[in-house]
């Protein structure tokens, strides 16, 4: 007989999770506590283990798709009519029973009175909604919170709403893809920060021949060293001199405090590009690490944010965020600011160009730097200062030194 | 003052078949823990927290106490109440909330208690059950009865206001509790590192007038030796004493908490080699007291009890809804007994 599998909540409360990865397909026989399913709730990733002895018949939902608790997961043939009956615990068949039965399709006509919790009673008399009139989705057939919001939108001659909700339909040529992950978190910070800081963007072109050349004779001894040498850890040392000469780079602000909080550690952000959309992992301490540290860093926390195994804690504290679009280039942009960070610094493609260097036109290796900077704190003024004193160090990397 | 307790207990010493005792309850929890974990994600059972990594403080602490004195529990010595009586088909049963749960399905699932055994229903809310101890101790010292009370707790309880409470009128009042703590490292998220600015949890019993012992919560026999110890000392009428046991949190908080979220695989592995169960059998083979064929039999043995605890507590059925109007007044209040003839 058919067994079907319902997600449990596996945290306190949970509604919904997210399906990582599938460890079973259609056919395959599973042991009862075989690995099912890898399942993400807001609370923790888990895996899923099998309640039954069987055949799988069928897996729903894709990877990446999203699961209601108490939806059918998947089914299992358990091979087995009569006896599964009697041994399948008395509540999970009720239980069963009950969110599968479908909502009745008139209340008044019945004139039963609905379920709900208080507190869903006070809401429904707060939308003046007769709460007999709703049809409830949740355990048992209460009413829930979301069945009198999805009351409320219907018009006001006491529509029922319908047992399933309607399904949105694409328009035709239109694929949907559901927002949320990193898509999400992401969409949501680049609202808050555009929102909350008003943002100007200057460009400046840099001469990077110097740096360059360093880092082409220093890329030797750090590969011995098994280190890969980049143009960042240089970048990022230039930045660090520049947000100590002008702390308030290296600050945030607490509006609701009324504070600018001046940040004496320093923190660097630097973007990465994962499968799942924009990361953004953190080099803690900057200050404190010479130009190969900080390769190695940037080097293991990329890795770890591509393959999605980045700690929490090198994901938090930025103070200053970096980002790389390295040789895809472009010639400038205007980066986003990392809120509540107040500037950012974005850097492009390194190329030669000619430009005149005494009287002469010579090809020289050249960057552009785009930073955005949030005018509630940093003035344009400060900001094009900060800017050409990091440029100062890129041009002349001897100077460099000094911070070292 | 701050005192080891790691000397030699002074009245009970232990024999081979405690020794084997030991072991035993420590590994029936610990594949009760994984049953039970199993059965969680497979739906069966709401919610569940495991004692994965501390079993020696557990059960060590809990086998120097006697029958009649009282436990206090923290959140995970569900493994102590069985070792005092508490059958596995009732354990399973309240983690399920069926009809064979003492507490009919109202408390929180994996939230046990055990009044035969003197075990008192314990509480998510942290800390709670710290002044509940004092309070019964200093009963049994004014009634001049012998028992003494057990306030478990973690290290994040000491952070409560009730802890600092209960140790000040313990100490004042020279009540008959022990206050022990298992210290685990980790208070949910948050590692000890960020809980105190002391040196040791043990090291505040000072403050409020009375002994602190570290001790290492991952040797049960070290952990029975502090504990035995202190129940003297309680027992002679000297006051109360806190022991800190040192252990540390090899799984997840509960069932609804992922710790690869806050702490390294790499702590984890550490504290693994030093796996309080792992520990206690090579102990007993090490002493000669423990063959492979015994392990093998042992672990089977346990193992059954546990599948067969869990297919009976499910076949048994929810409490019968009736029993919703009880235990909470003596005589139902008319609207109550209203309510309940009107759906029954």
């Amino acid at each position: 007989m058919a067994f079907e599998f319902r997600l449990p909540d596996i945290g306190e409360g949970v509604v919904e999770g997210e399906i990582i990865k599938w460890h079973v397909t259609p056919g395959q026989k599973v042991k009862e506590d075989d690995p099912l399913v890898e399942v993400m709730t807001d609370k923790a990733t888990v895996m899923i283990p099998s309640p039954r002895k069987g055949t799988i018949l069928e897996t729903r939902g894709p990877e990446g798709g999203i699961v209601k608790v108490g939806a059918v997961l998947l089914t299992l043939d358990t091979g087995d009519v009569v006896a599964q009956v009697a041994s399948a615990p008395a509540a999970e068949v009720s239980k069963a029973e009950t969110s599968a039965k479908p909502a009745p399709e008139s209340k008044s006509a019945s004139g039963a009175k609905s379920l709900a919790t208080p507190a869903v009673r006070k809401m429904a008399q707060d939308m003046g909604i007769d709460i007999n009139q709703v049809n409830g989705t949740g355990a048992g057939g209460r009413v829930t919170r979301e069945d009198l919001l999805g009351f409320g939108k219907k018009d006001a001659a006491h529509v029922h709403t319908p047992v399933a909700q309607p399904q949105q339909v694409a328009a035709a040529g239109v694929e949907e893809i559901p927002l949320r992950g990193l898509r999400k978190k992401i969409a949501e910070k680049m609202v808050q920060s555009k929102h909350q800081a008003p943002h100007y963007t200057y460009v400046d072109e840099v001469d990077m021949t110097d740096l360059v050349k360093l880092r082409n004779s220093a890329r030797e001894i750090a590969a011995e060293r098994g280190i890969k040498l980049t143009y960042l850890p240089f970048i990022m040392k230039a930045i660090v001199a520049g947000l100590k000469k002008y702390p308030l780079l290296n600050s945030s602000l607490d509006e609701a405090g009324g504070k600018i909080l001046l940040k004496k550690y320093y923190n660097l952000g630097v973007g990465v590009a994962t499968p799942e959309g924009l990361t953004v992992v953190v080099v803690k301490n900057a200050d404190r690490k010479s130009v190969t540290d900080l390769a190695q860093e940037v080097d293991r926390l990329s890795e770890a944010a591509r393959q999605n195994k980045v700690a929490l804690e090198d994901l938090k504290g930025s103070t200053f965020t970096i980002t790389s679009l390295g040789p895809l280039g472009g010639m400038f942009a205007t980066p986003i600011i990392n809120y509540p960070e107040v500037a950012i610094v974005g850097i492009h493609k390194i190329e030669q160009r000619p430009v005149v260097l005494d009287g002469q036109i010579v090809a020289r290796d050249r960057m552009y730097m785009s930073l955005s900077f949030d005018h509630r704190v940093v003035d344009g003024a400060v900001g094009a200062e900060f800017c050409s004193y990091v440029k100062k160090f890129l041009e002349n990397p001897a100077l460099l030194f000094l911070q070292l | 003052m701050l005192e080891t307790l790691n000397k030699p207990a002074v009245t009970k010493s232990l024999e081979k078949s405690d020794l084997i005792r030991l072991y035993t309850e420590m590994l029936r929890l610990r594949l009760l823990d994984q049953r039970m974990l199993t059965l969680q994600r497979q739906g069966r059972v709401g919610f569940y927290g495991t004692a994965t990594g501390e079993e020696a403080a557990v059960i060590g602490s809990a086998y120097a106490l006697d029958s009649d004195d009282w436990i206090f529990p923290a959140l995970r010595q569900g493994g102590a109440a069985l070792m005092r009586g508490y059958p596995l088909v009732e354990y399973i049963s309240q983690c399920m909330g069926n009809s064979r749960d003492g507490t009919k399905g109202r408390q929180m699932p994996s939230h046990y208690c055990y009044r035969p055994a003197n075990f008192v229903s314990w509480s998510s809310c942290i800390a709670t059950q710290i002044p509940h101890a004092v309070g019964a101790a200093w009963a049994m010292k004014i009634q001049g009865h012998k028992n003494l009370a057990v306030a478990y707790m973690g290290d994040g309880a000491t952070s409560e206001g009730d802890f600092h409470v209960a140790m000040n009128f313990a100490g004042v009042f020279k009540v008959p509790v022990i206050f022990f703590c298992q210290n685990n490292q980790w208070s949910i998220s948050v590692n000890i590192k960020q809980q105190t600015a002391s040196e040791s949890i043990a090291i505040k019993a000072i403050a409020y007038g009375f002994h602190g012992s570290v001790v290492d919560g991952n040797d049960v026999l070290a952990v029975y030796s502090a504990m035995n110890n202190a129940v003297q000392q309680v027992r002679n009428g000297s006051g109360p004493v806190l022991i800190e046991a040192v252990t540390y949190r090899m799984g997840a908080h509960s069932s609804s908490d992922d710790p690869r979220m806050y702490r390294s695989d790499e702590e984890v592995e550490e504290w693994r080699k030093r796996d309080p169960v792992n520990r206690m059998l090579k102990n007993l083979e090490g002493q000669g007291y423990w063959s492979p064929q015994e392990q093998t039999d042992l672990e089977e043995k346990l193992n059954q009890e546990i599948l067969d605890a869990v297919a009976e507590a499910e076949k048994t059925g929810p409490p019968p809804v009736e029993s919703l109007f009880d235990d909470v007044f003596s005589e139902l209040l008319p609207h109550l007994k209203e309510q309940r003839d009107s759906k029954l």
